[in-house]
Order: structure tokens, then sequence, then C-alpha cells
């Protein structure tokens, strides 16, 4: 009989029901999502790694020989080894006027002997043995420039042009994240990964007998930190760049940042949402057993234990969570399948497949459980110690205190529905309190959802038009003397030219060291400048080094301390240098020198690895035509397709987060001031129907309401202004990387639109209680004693 | 009070006149009549007590008086203007102007002092005494800051008397005032209702079960099963210290 009573008193008061399920809800789909998906991803990695045998150790060289791989075999803990030559080349696709950059990977004449670092053919076939023109290019280029398989693309290797015939359409666990070099940004129209057989690619490189990549699995349990070491003084005369393993590896470093990412989003959205859940709960249950008081003496008369009490008043926190669970699981295994597709877009993998765990709903459903006992408990409480025969009586009368309005000249100057509304907050000021700190917490929401907006606007800004200035960058196969500016300049529709190196070298401070490269800049306030996350200006000081101060971080060093600089090619000297200064850069870890400083630094006759160019649009075709047939060349990036490439491409991933995230902080917002302004009519029907019968207008009445409602939201807003700041430092922080940092940038328009969310959720809450307010019947509510 | 003086329909001092009213309420299968072609009229300044066992129809009477609820069928007249007839925004008019109610449970606004509760109403009064001076008239110029809650009951009554006059109703409409009250503090409260009317003029209608009250008044009606089964003018007034139950 008391399940029928649930049944019906829960069907009474389903709105507020609904509110508290639907903030479950809201908490649970996040978990659920953001922990299936971090499972998914974890294992879809897993998986790609270990069925396409991805290599523990990296390793590139400028040239050794092939016997090497025998030595390397030999070495204790050293499961397999892959030998490989790479190279980049200039691409001229069919259907593109500006050059592309094509990374050509060695593989196997025959797939029987693939090694590590496998391919998976998506399309197509694998190339045959002895078709020296045949490739599997990557699927992302293929699909941006809409190739297929028996396609054509031109290439200049080793500065002699080649037709290339896609044969197969192929993904590679080393790609996953597939960026040109130097590059932070995907630009797939751009560059794109072949797979060539060896002996083709060889040839062409005239590499006969040797390789320029090495790759290696490692036996379980071995010191990967030994190998580097063995690696790196067996190769040192090779022009090795440095041996490292997977953590360095670029495509794997972006993917488990990524899932790092995702881990720190199963915790904090879920919390609060189920925090808000258990307040909910704990305000909407003590009012329920306040108004049942008379039912539950008679309940108590009539027998009924304590126990069994209790449990039917925990059965309306139980019931809204359960619904809000499971409506939460669905909602999560549908929104987690929806991100897993978007991850498809930046990460390519083999398979990328959605699991949907028992663990995970059984963790949510755990967790709601938690959260409906603790929301439920002081009701318990209140429901099981209270005597039957006090449970007879009303509830004791309230006693208000003067409160703020103590002073008469103060209390004039005040209506009195505000004096009403003011005494009503203060006599319960932790309910107003923790009222006021929910609705705050929806704005933080809000805020810290579109404060990602911010971030990427801020990027798009630094990195697309402070950092950089330029059109085009080329980068050139081999380092070019001083004079290759002349034959750049010579070129027609080239505005500006400025010129950097770039030189592989070991960094360290005391003990630690960190593999890195230095570029030398002619200038730092050129086209390219030095800008960090702030969007301020550094300058570059002549003498010393400047690192990204992330960088200088990790090596512990101090504007001023001497840093030990071993230079991986060329004479390989060891050098010190001094930390002039460090930049807080957005992205990635870099260092700064001027170009003269470095080419001293590394004792030889200075070189250049690469140009910036601002060029004439209207001579641009021109231009990109000679491009594709320098052989000097090796890699072109264009920024203006760099940029677009990733507008495209975030602006996918965030409108989705930031639809998601304004829904579910307005379904929080609702429901806090909805089951606010519920509950005050509750309390006081009688108050304000007494009002209406002495006159007041409707509007008069829901004033004094909806008042109380307002002005703990009016309050609420700034406070969550600075809750949305505080959970954005906290994101920023828990999402800073080596790869990334957030800065902390807040538009007006982020405030605004928080502002704007939140007084339309308030109003609709508010109009809904308004409706009831007017449906009061006066009689009734009149004929009952208080 | 010049309005409640000035002709009505031909006859001097005619506040109001009920005509014909009649009220049934739907209750699931069966429909209760609860007024049955009840017509009366009121006059300026009159005291009028309607007597009647629970069911008979006087708290209904009083609600449609008071604007908060409407017939089934037939006419009521405040002033000579259809009351029947008006929107809902007319009839908050017509109670915020007119109408001064007093319940059975005070219903005062627990967050406000006395003087405060008062001051509700005066606030959105045309020309209400000043709120000191209501509380004064129903004998509580002493406790003006006191809140709900620091009152007895007999005190809570006689705040929400005066919250009921200082707005200078033409009609006053009491629901058992002294239902929840005991017999000496019952009296004070009558004592202040009284002194109200005789002092202000006010057209007051006291609805009670408790017919020694009816010797207090200038007219008592009876009503029994929605029926006006009684309507007599008393010789004389007693005052509410003479009365005894």
């Amino acid at each position: 009989m008391l399940r029928r009573k649930l049944f019906r008193d829960l069907m009474h008061l389903k709105g507020q029901m609904l509110a508290v399920a639907a903030v479950v809800a809201c908490g649970i789909s996040v978990f659920v999502s953001m922990s299936s998906v971090r499972y998914s991803l974890e294992a879809s990695r897993q998986q790609y790694y270990s069925r396409y045998r991805f290599a523990d150790v990296f390793m590139q060289v400028k040239r050794a020989p092939e016997f090497y791989r025998e030595s390397v075999g030999g070495i204790p803990g050293v499961a397999s080894v892959t030998t490989r030559v790479i190279a980049d080349v200039t691409l001229d696709v069919p259907g593109l006027d500006e050059p592309a950059t094509g990374r050509i990977v060695s593989i196997p004449e025959y797939r029987g002997m693939a090694g590590l670092n496998d391919v998976f053919i998506r399309k197509g076939r694998y190339i045959e043995a002895g078709k020296s023109d045949e490739v599997i290019a990557s699927k992302p280029f293929m699909e941006a420039n809409g190739l297929v398989p028996g396609d054509r693309v031109g290439a200049v290797i080793n500065g002699r042009k080649k037709e290339l015939v896609i044969v197969g359409m192929g993904l590679s666990p080393e790609y996953i994240y597939e960026v040109q070099p130097g590059s932070f940004f995907p630009d797939n129209r751009r560059f794109g990964i072949f797979w060539m057989g060896r002996r083709s690619l060889e040839s062409a490189l005239d590499m006969s007998g040797s390789f320029n990549d090495l790759s290696l699995a490692l036996t379980h349990g071995t010191s990967e930190k030994d190998i580097l070491m063995q690696l790196d003084h067996l190769f040192r005369p090779y022009g090795s760049l440095g041996a490292y393993g997977r953590s360095e590896q670029l495509s794997d470093r972006f993917i488990s940042d990524e899932i790092k990412q995702v881990g720190m989003q199963i915790t904090i959205l879920p919390s609060i949402f189920l925090g808000v859940a258990v307040f909910l709960l704990n305000i909407v249950l003590r009012r329920i057993v306040t108004t049942q008081r008379d039912q539950i003496a008679v309940l108590k008369a009539m027998g009924y234990s304590n126990e069994d009490i209790g449990f039917h008043y925990l059965g309306f926190a139980m019931v809204p969570t359960t619904v809000g669970s499971v409506i939460g699981t669905s909602l999560g295994a549908w929104l987690g399948r929806g991100l897993m597709n978007i991850y498809g877009d930046f990460y390519n993998f083999a398979e990328l497949v959605y699991y949907f765990r028992i663990e995970d709903v059984a963790l949510s459903v755990l967790l709601s459980f938690i959260a409906a006992l603790f929301g439920a408990w002081s009701a318990f409480r209140k429901a099981v110690e209270m005597p039957p025969a006090e449970a007879m009586r009303p509830d004791t009368p309230v006693t208000y205190r003067p409160g703020i309005f103590q002073r008469e000249s103060i209390r004039k100057k005040i209506p009195v529905p505000i004096r009403i509304i003011v005494r009503n907050l203060e006599r319960r000021p932790l309910k107003a309190a923790l009222t006021v700190i929910m609705i705050a917490l929806s704005v933080a929401i809000l805020v810290a959802g579109r404060y990602t907006y911010d971030v990427t606007d801020r990027m798009m800004l630094v990195e697309f038009s402070e950092k950089h200035r330029e059109d085009v960058t080329i980068v050139f196969r081999d380092p070019m003397p001083f004079s290759v500016r002349y034959n750049i300049a010579s070129l027609d529709g080239v505005l500006e030219h400025e010129y950097y190196r770039e030189e592989p070298v070991r960094i360290s401070f005391g003990h630690r060291s960190r593999r890195q490269s230095i570029k030398g800049v002619e200038s730092a306030e050129g086209l390219q400048r030095l800008v960090d996350k702030d969007n301020r200006q550094v300058v570059l000081p002549t003498g010393g080094i400047v690192l990204t101060k992330t960088l200088a971080d990790i090596l512990g060093a101090r504007p001023g301390d001497m840093l030990n600089v071993d230079f991986q090619q060329g004479r390989q000297l060891r050098r010190q240098v001094m930390l002039a200064g460090t930049i807080d850069e957005m992205l990635g870890l870099s260092a700064y020198m001027n170009l003269r400083d470095l080419d001293r630094l590394a004792g030889d006759g200075g070189a250049l690895n690469a140009a910036y160019l601002r060029i004439d649009s209207s001579k641009a075709g021109g231009l990109y035509s000679k491009f594709k047939e320098m052989p000097g060349i090796s890699g072109i990036m264009m920024l203006k397709a760099l940029r677009k490439s990733f507008d495209e491409l975030i602006a996918k991933s965030m409108n989705t987060s930031t639809v998601i995230l304004t829904s579910f902080a307005c379904i929080l917002a609702f429901s806090v001031v909805y089951n606010g302004a519920r509950i005050s009519l509750s309390e006081r029907a009688r108050e304000l129907t007494s009002l209406r019968v002495l006159g007041l207008s409707t509007r008069e009445v829901s004033i004094i309401l909806l008042g109380e409602q307002a002005l703990l939201t009016g309050i609420a807003i700034p406070l969550g202004f600075l809750f949305g700041i505080g959970l954005s430092v906290l994101l920023s922080l828990a999402l800073s990387s080596e790869l990334y940092r957030m800065p902390l940038v807040f538009s007006a328009y982020n405030f605004i639109f928080a502002f704007v969310v939140i007084i339309i959720v308030a109003t609709v809450s508010g109009l809904a209680v308004r409706r009831r307010l007017v449906r009061l019947d006066l009689v009734a509510v009149l004929k009952t004693r208080e | 009070m010049d309005d409640g003086t000035r002709q009505v329909n031909g006859e001097r001092g005619l506040v109001l006149r009920i005509s014909d009213l009649c009220k049934s309420y739907v209750m699931g299968e069966v429909t209760v009549d609860a007024l049955r072609h009840v017509s009366l009229d009121f006059f300026h300044g009159e005291l009028a007590v309607l007597l009647g066992a629970s069911g008979s129809g006087k708290s209904t009477l009083l609600n449609i008086v008071g604007g908060l609820d409407v017939p089934s069928s037939g006419k009521l007249f405040f002033h000579g203007k259809e009351i029947t007839a008006a929107t809902e925004a007319e009839l908050t008019d017509y109670r915020r102007r007119s109408i001064g109610f007093v319940f059975q449970f005070y219903n005062l606004i627990s967050s406000l002092t006395a003087l405060e509760n008062v001051q509700l109403v005066t606030e959105i009064s045309e020309k209400p005494m000043p709120a000191e001076e209501a509380l004064a008239l129903v004998g509580l110029g002493n406790r003006l800051n006191h809140f709900p809650a620091q009152l007895s009951g007999g005190e809570q009554q006689r705040v929400a008397i005066a919250r009921a006059v200082a707005k200078r109703p033409e009609l006053l409409l009491c629901d058992e005032p002294t239902g929840a009250l005991d017999f000496q503090t019952g009296k004070l409260v009558l004592e202040a209702l009284e002194k109200v009317n005789r002092e202000i003029g006010t057209t007051t209608l006291v609805i009670t079960h408790n017919v020694s009250i009816a010797g207090m008044a200038d007219r008592v009606i009876h009503l029994s099963s929605g029926e006006v089964t009684e309507d007599l003018r008393n010789a004389s007034r007693l005052s509410p210290s003479e009365l005894v139950w």
C-alpha cells in the first residue's frame, strides 16, 4: 500500500522529481560517455598498436649501414628491429594548385616480410615487388584530395621528378595523428604519408644498403632508458638525432594527451551534477516529510515500523535517481558513440571501436545510488525519528527576526514585499547560500564551456596572425648556405623572405636533459615573431637562448643559468649557452636563438634549413608551380590553408561540446531555480493566498514568490562568473601538457552568453511555477490550518 | 465613507445586493447545492451575523461576496455594479479597494511584524488609515514590532482585523473570527470588531456557528442547507462584553 502511496505522491511531484532525474541524467551521461570514451580510445589504441606492431623505440639518423640492424638486434632486451628509409618530398597533387608535402616511408617489397609499424590496407592492395612507382597513400590525405587507388601523384624525390601510382589506401599506428613535422595542426590536403617499396625508395634516394630510420620493439621488462643510451652511443657517428620512446613519438603523444584530458572530465562535471542532485533531493525530501507529518503520524499510529516509513521516504530519492541513471546511461552511450565519431575525424585509427562496458553502467548506478542516499539522509532521519504524537501536531511556527531591517530608518525605505523576500532568505541562510552556489555552478559550466572557444580564438590569433605572418614556409631538403637567399629573392612574386636554421641538439641542465631542436632566427620581429600565450611579444636577446617556459621548467633551469648543448650533427660539439629568458607559449616546446649566435655556437660556417616567404598573391600560381619542381625543397606549408583546415576541424568538435555543455548547464539551472520556487510555493501557499485575498494582484504575489529566486539568481550570476573562471583555471591546469598550454582568456561574449542563458532559464522556470501560483484555489487554501 | 451613503437603486445606503444566488458543486457523481436562491440586501454600517451549522452554505456565501468564488447562477451587486460579471483583475481590484477579510486562522504573514502586516495592505490602498492607528484601534498600539510567532492567538486575530480595516473597506467579511480562540480572547476580538463597525461605519458580516455572538449584531441571518431560513433585526445591540457563551 505504501508503494501505491509512493507512486501517487511521486506523480503529484512529477515536475520536481523530473528535475532531479534530469540533473542525475546529465551527471551520469557525462560520466558514462567520458569513461567509455576513455576506455574505447585506450583499447582501440592498444589493439591497433599490437596488431600492427607499433614500435617501442624510435631513432632517426642521417645515414647508417644496414648491417647495424644485426648489431642492434643483438642488444639484450631488443625483441625486433626494423630499419627504414624515410624522406619528405614535394608533391604535385591533381586538383591542387599549391604544392603539397609527402613523407615517403619504406616498406618491405613483400607483405609477409612486414616488420614493426606495419601498414593497414583500407582499400586497394599492397605494393607489388619490382614496380618501383607503386605506393600506398594515407587515408586522410586520399580522402581530403578525393583520390582513389589507381590515381597518380607527382613527386620530386632526390631532385628527380617521379610519377607515383597509388595502389592502396593505408593507415599506420605511427600516424594516428597525421601532421606535418613542425606543425601542430593537421592539413590533410597538403600533407600525407606514402608507403613505397624499400628497394625502389633506396634507389631513388641513393641510399642502397643504408637506412635513416630505426624502430625497435623491446622485450617485456627491458629498461627503455638503457636502450636509448646504447643507441645514442652506437649511432653517434651516423648523425643520430637521438633515440626516443613512445612518450616522445608525436602521434602517440597527441593521443595520450587526449586520453588524459578525457580522463579529467570523468571526474569534474559528474561531481558537480551529482552534488547538485544531492542538494535538490535534500530540500525536496525535507519538504515532503514536513508536509506529510500528519500522514507519518497516522502511519506510525497504525503500526508501520520506522523502517517501513524510512524506506518509504528513501523511495522518493531512489525513484528519480534510478530514472536519471537509466536515462543518463543511455544518453551517455549515445554521446560516447558520437564523441568517438568526432575523435575519428582527428585521429586515424585502423578501427576505432566504441566499447560500452557493463562496469561503467554498474559504477554509474552505484554513484547515483550513493547520491540518492546522501540526498535522502536528513529527510529519512527526520521521518524515522519523529514521534507519532509530535508528528500529529503542526510544525512549530517559524520565528523571524527584524534582521537587516532592525533600524526603522532603513525599514521605512524598503517596500513590504522586499522585506518578506529578504527575511525569508535570512531565516534560512544555509539554504539560500546553497541555492546561490548551485545556480552559480550552472553559470560556471557555461563560462568554462565557452572558455575553450576563447582559448581557440586566442590560439588562432597568436599562431596564425601574430606569431606567423608569412604566407608560405619552405623547408630545404639539406642545409643551405647563406647564398640560397639570392636564389629565393630572384623568384618572381616573393615580397619578403626570412630564414631560419633548425639544429637538433640535446639540451641539459644538471642531471636533466631533453632532445630538442634549436631554432636560429634572423629576426624575432619580422615575418615570424615570438609571441606568448597572452599575446605579448617577447624580444630575443643576443648571446643567449630563450626556451618555452614549460621546457625550462622541465630542465629546472632559470634565466641566467648556463645550459649544456650537445649538437647531434656536424661536428657534434658540446657547448654552453646562457638561458637568457623564457617564453610562455601555447603550443609545444621550443628553443630560440639568434641565427648568428646559433651559427657561432655550432662552430660551423652557418646553415639555413627553411624560409618564410610573403608572396604576391597574384603571382602565387607561378610560384607554386616552381616550388613543385624545385629539387631542394622537402616540405611546404601554407599558413592560410593550415588555418582553414584547423578551423573546420575544430569548429565541428567545439560546437558539439558547447551544445552539450550549454544544455546541461541549462538543465542544472532550471532544476535548481524551479525546485527552489516550487518549494517556496509549497511552504508559503497559504501566505501567498492570503495576500491574494487581501487584494494583492497575481503579479504582486508572483513578485514576492519569484523575487526570492530572482534575487538568488542575481547574486549567483557574478559568483558564477568567478566560479567559471576558477573552473577554467582548473581546466587549463588539468589539460595543459608539453604539447599544449591554455591561456586564461575570457571574452566579454562568454560572460554575456552565460548571463543571457541563465536569465532565460530562470525566467522559464519562474514562469512554470507562476502558472501554479495563478491556479491556487483561494478558498481551499484558507480553509486549512497551517 | 461618503460613497456608502449615496443613493443606490433608489434605496438609501444599500451597499450589497444579493439576488437569487445559487451555488452547486459537482463532486464526482453527486451534485451538492451549497446555496439555493439566496437574496439579501446589506446596508451601510450594518453589523450582520450569519448563523448556521457547518455545511449550511455560510462560508460559500461569504466567499462569493468577497469575490473569491463565483456563483452558479444569480447576481451580486456592489453599489449597483455587478460583481458576478467582473473579470479576474476587476475582482482583485474589488478585494483591494472595498473588502476586508478576517479569517479563522488569522493568515498573517509570518515574516512580517504586526505593523508590517498592516502596512502590506496600506501600501496598496488609496486612502488608508495609518497602520499604527489601525493597530491602536484594536488595542495593539504597543505590539507594533512583534512578529506573529511572538503574539497570542487573540492578538494575532486583532492584527488581522487591523489589517482588514486599515484600508477603510466598505465591507468587512469575518469567517469564524473567534473559532480558534477561547472565550475571553474571543470577546476581545469581538470588541475590536464592534469598535471598528461603530467608529468607522464599515458594513460588517460575521460568520459563526456560535449563536451567542448574534446578540451584538444589528441583524441575524440564519442559513440552513443553503437557504436563508430567518432574517431578523435585533431591537438593540449588546456590547460584546455582555455576551456569554
